[in-house]
């Protein structure tokens, strides 16, 4: 294995003390209330804190807060292509790059990005790419960088949502916002938003519609631009799934419109910046 | 300064050769005691888009360890080096151009970073660079007891409760880089600094003499 | 028009602000810029702070994990800290692994914990040359305006402060150890040293806590670490312009009572999130 030479090293093994627990923790009932006390098979999204502008380096950025879960994203550009090579003289593009901080998780992680994050990468940058008018900036790159500070479950539908929060301050044109909302079906009953012992839960029977749902949502234009779903569930609770996700979407809609206008007017009474 | 009365500043035998290497633009091998740096140095040469500086020579300084790769610890001495040598060259007579300097460790018997930077100083003057004023490196140990040692060897430096590196140019005898290690007093630093500016003239007088006896060699 | 000179002669704008004593932002020489701390933000993590030092802004995570000590320190255990700068924090830091700045201000925290010996490492030991904590210090930057460093240290101190370690022993029927996430305790942080940095312009004018600005502006930066009892734990000064022996007393100086005010937030923040 290479070692990494560019941070300082600690010892070559060392193990997480969660593996040395006497008892393991319970895990998630499959019934009745959630631990958080939200209602399942119901919208119950977690209500969520959200703060534009708040990076001074940047064109535009975004702290998203659902419960536990914590992201931060900064928008920069649009600039130059890097790549000579990539310049497309007709359209930008829009590269993201998605990252979990070594303490956001239970285990602690590796500060290399991993498969998961590329894969996170790459479905943020399919889900905001239909909402942004990349072909008003030919030959140049937005740039979206996302930050996991704490992961407690639906991390990807906030990534979404901060990440389109992030576009707008930074004055990127957009055909409409891009909302992010996540489900976990559980053989009948679903959660809405749900957290990652939730979402690490396999159940007690290994039944069918087991899975999780996150859909990438355009709530003026009614449109999704994002779906992704991974485990076994029937048409039918999948297309019942996309419904709840949506509506989860709607409940978002107002306060994110109601930060950024509060961001916008802030703007406009402020100096102009330098 | 306010530390008077300094006893005769003790310094291991230094040696040191220039011009040794011939691909590189300018070399020297520097010993201080058992302690021995090579350095080359490159440039000015044509300079990668990327780091080109519009009104100045870009430095890059790389230090490679006797065994292994660069760590964190390399590259911290690094950019130690690097901003010592950037204050000293005339960048600005080089715009948009490329410097390279090259240090591998060949032993290291204490007072390394020090040796570097000597070792950094020869290569380049051996290049003929233009510069403002010369550096040189101090390493200066101060004991369990509290007495100071200058240029002490590994195992001084592992007994000693702190490690402080200086960089004092030629002209005004002042302080161009400082790296400290350990814990110590306000007092300690002072009389460490007034130390290292008596040990820099020793220092100085030495670049004199063996770039004297290389020229005279030549002739 | 202020605007457009700053735009033409950068240098020339500063220069205008400092022969009145007074910086751009509106801060005088040896004026730090408002520091906010919050500490235990994050949940996952087994201690953390958010350092606030103007528009720089650096989080730091503790998490402790078990391993085992080496043979050379049986009786010690590990603490390693490392500093990344993102692309998220500014535009000049592209993704990949750390770069020379990352990397030489990961060295310098590494080299302040040696030094000031904030932790004794023997009390990281859980059984010797057997089981020992390791203490992955991580910290990271969110927004890059200047004056890493201080904020750095501002966050490691903090975080360090507000961890708790779960109780870990070797059990004597199975010789593996034990872990009990419940009843957990702080650590002894026996030192507390505060970091203050400087910019040296144009040969002479010292400023305090530099933006980014004035650090590109700048033709040398000095970082003084100072801790209680007016001790120093380091004097690191990279290389750039000379300097005086009585400038740098004027950063001593400086430093001493910076120190005392950021001791001083730090206990406050601390014990109101203790009473809470």
């Amino acid at each position: 294995m290479p070692t990494d030479t560019k941070r300082v090293r600690g010892p070559d093994v060392s193990q997480s003390p969660s593996l040395f627990v006497c008892q393991p923790a319970d895990g998630v009932s499959p019934q009745g209330p959630r631990a958080d006390g939200r209602r399942r098979d119901q919208v119950d999204v977690r209500p969520v804190f959200v703060r534009c502008g708040l990076v001074s380096q940047a064109k535009g950025s975004a702290y998203i807060e659902a419960g536990n879960t914590k992201l931060m994203c900064c928008v920069y550009g649009p600039r130059e292509t890097e790549r000579k090579d990539e310049t497309d003289m007709k359209c930008g593009r829009l590269t993201t790059d998605m990252r979990f901080a070594p303490f956001s998780c239970p285990e602690r992680g590796s500060w290399i990005q991993g498969s998961q994050e590329k894969d996170f990468s790459t479905m943020l940058q399919e889900s905001l790419q239909p909402a942004v008018c990349l072909h008003k900036y030919p030959r140049s790159q937005i740039e979206v960088n996302m930050m996991v500070l704490e992961n407690s479950g639906s991390v990807l539908a906030h990534a979404i949502t901060c990440a389109s929060l992030a576009l707008a301050d930074a004055g990127i044109e957009m055909y409409d916002l891009v909302l992010g909302c996540s489900l976990r079906q559980n053989g009948a009953s679903y959660v809405a938003d749900p957290t990652s012992a939730e979402e690490n839960d396999r159940g007690p029977d290994q039944s069918r519609n087991q899975g999780s749902l996150t859909v990438a949502f355009l709530p003026s234009l009614n449109q999704i631009s994002g779906l992704q779903s991974d485990g076994e569930m029937s048409e039918d609770t999948l297309t019942a799934g996309v419904r709840t996700c949506i509506e989860g979407c709607y409940k978002l809609y107002p306060l994110v419109q109601q930060v950024l206008s509060r961001c916008v007017s802030r703007a406009a009474c402020a100096p102009p910046p330098r | 300064m306010e530390v008077c009365g300094i006893s005769n500043v003790t310094l291991r035998d230094f040696s040191c050769e220039q011009s040794l290497l011939s691909r590189p633009d300018g070399s020297s091998s520097f010993m201080q005691g058992d302690t021995s740096v090579l350095a080359g140095v490159y440039g000015p040469a044509e300079v990668k888009v990327s780091k080109e500086i519009y009104d100045r020579a870009t430095l890059e300084v790389l230090i490679q360890p006797k065994v292994g790769l660069p760590s964190v610890k390399e590259r911290s001495q690094e950019q130690n080096v690097r901003e010592t040598c950037e204050a000293s060259l005339l960048l600005s007579l080089h715009p948009r151009s490329s410097l390279t300097l090259v240090l591998q460790v060949l032993h290291d018997d204490g007072s390394l970073l020090s040796c570097f930077l000597n070792a950094a100083c020869m290569a380049l003057m051996d290049a003929g660079l233009p510069m403002s004023c010369l550096f040189c490196g101090v390493t200066c140990a101060i004991a369990v007891d509290g007495e100071i040692i200058t240029d002490p060897t590994a195992a001084q430096e592992k007994e000693c409760r702190a490690l402080l590196t200086f960089a004092i140019d030629s002209k005004k005898c002042r302080v161009m880089m400082s790296s400290t290690k350990g814990s110590f007093s306000v007092q300690e630093l002072q009389q460490c600094i007034a130390i290292s500016q008596k040990a820099s003239e020793k220092i100085f007088q030495f670049y004199r003499d063996s770039v004297q006896r290389r020229y005279s060699k030549n002739l | 028009m202020a605007a457009g000179f700053k735009t033409a002669d950068l240098l020339e704008y500063y220069r205008r602000f400092l022969k009145e004593n007074c910086r751009p932002d509106g801060r005088v020489l040896l004026e730090f810029r408002p520091t906010t701390l919050n500490i235990g933000s994050i949940s996952t993590a087994d201690g953390s702070a958010l350092v606030k030092v103007g528009n720089t802004t650096i989080i730091c995570g503790i998490k402790a994990e078990l391993a085992t000590p080496t043979v050379e320190a049986p009786g010690k255990g590990y603490i390693v800290p490392n500093v990344d700068l993102p692309p998220l924090c500014s535009s000049r830091f592209r993704p990949g692994p750390p770069g020379e700045p990352a990397q030489a201000c990961s060295q310098f925290i590494a080299d302040l914990i040696e030094s000031s010996e904030i932790i004794q490492t023997d009390d990281l030991c859980v059984e010797r040359g057997k089981l020992c904590w390791v203490l992955y210090c991580d910290l990271m930057c969110l927004d890059y305006d200047g004056n890493l460093r201080d904020a750095c240290v501002i966050a490691l101190l903090a975080a360090l402060k507000n961890t708790q370690l779960p109780e870990a022993v070797i059990s004597t029927e199975t010789h593996l150890p034990v872990v009990d996430l419940e009843k957990r305790h702080g650590l002894k942080v026996c030192k507390h040293p505060v970091a203050s940095s400087f910019c040296i312009f144009d040969e002479s004018t010292l400023i305090v806590d530099p933006t980014d600005e004035e650090e590109n502006l700048s033709t040398a930066r000095i970082t003084v670490v100072t801790e209680e009892g007016d001790r120093l734990c380091a004097v690191h000064k990279p290389g750039g312009m000379s300097l005086s022996g009585q400038k740098l007393q004027e950063c001593i100086n400086r430093a001493t009572v910076r120190q005392k005010e950021i001791q001083k937030l730090t206990d406050k923040v601390l014990s109101s999130v203790k009473t809470s």
